[in-house]
């Protein structure tokens, strides 16, 4: 037992000394605030009303019957951990979305909401 | 001046183990998720009977609007990506010149998607899906490409 003891604790120095993990967390920022929604009406709010709410989107596009405006933002999160020989990384991104969909005379007629970016999480790859 | 020759061992031992290992063997897993999970429910859609109002209240604000043949396309995506690599190598550049390296290195991306088509009247006129992570990764990364 006396004779495993020494290259026991080597082998624990070396699992210590030659491990590290990191972490990261990017951000793609958009300051829309989606409880404003409540504020706007389908049917009759204008286009104009919702950039004036919402500020302006980060995407236009061109619909069969109108424009849709897209909000968007994202946020991801990654976990690395390198142990001796093994490493493991992890990247997990979610966004917050809203699609708002106008008419040819700039009435929002629909819209469709996600918010999901919170839910970006640090972990392991399995 | 004893402790120093004690602990000499406790020192270059970790180094030199070290340095031996992970010059010669290594393995890594990444995971990279990018999106929500599609949902899947969009079963309960009919052709012809469904709205966009209806189908935005469901499944969310899609990932991808686009315009395609005078009809409203809405994409839900998922994008899943997978990558291992296995490498083992004898570092012998120092003592002798050239080293042995043999690696392998695979990487799969895998979608979830649905599409859903409407008409200009919003009305739902074609559903598409595909279930990418349902392919497991070994297996798919073996096989063959199916044309």
């Amino acid at each position: 037992m006396k004779r495993l003891r020494e290259p026991l604790y080597v082998l624990l120095l070396v699992f210590f000394l030659q491990s590290c993990a990191g972490w990261a967390k990017n951000m793609e920022y958009h300051p829309f605030d989606a409880a404003k929604l409540d504020k706007l009406t389908v049917g009759k709010s204008t286009a104009a009303q919702v950039t004036e709410m919402l500020g302006p989107p980060s995407n236009i596009v061109k619909l069969s019957n109108g424009n849709a405006y897209i909000y968007r933002r994202s946020l991801s999160k990654g976990t690395g951990l390198w142990l001796l020989i093994v490493s493991f990384g992890n990247y997990d991104k979610h966004y917050d979305q809203i699609v708002i969909f106008f008419d040819k005379k700039n009435i929002m007629t629909h819209y469709g909401i996600t918010l999901d970016a919170h839910k970006a999480a640090y972990g392991l790859p399995f | 001046m004893v402790f120093p020759f004690k602990i000499f061992p406790f020192v270059m031992y970790p180094f030199i183990v070290g340095s031996l290992i992970t010059g010669c063997v290594s393995y890594r897993v990444i995971n990279a998720v990018e999106g929500r999970a599609v949902p899947y429910i969009f079963e309960e859609f009919r052709i012809g009977r469904t709205t966009l109002q209806e189908a935005l209240q469901t499944l969310g604000a899609p990932d991808q609007v686009a315009e395609l043949e005078g009809k409203d396309v809405l994409i839900y995506q998922q994008s899943i990506l997978a990558n291992s690599g296995l490498s083992f190598g004898i570092p012998l550049a120092d003592i002798w010149g050239p080293s042995f390296n043999f690696s392998a290195y695979g990487e799969l991306v895998r979608y979830d998607l649905v599409l859903l088509s409407f008409t200009p009247d919003g009305l739902l006129s074609e559903i598409a899906s595909e279930k990418g992570s349902r392919y497991p990764y070994l297996k798919t990364m073996l096989s063959e490409m199916q044309q």
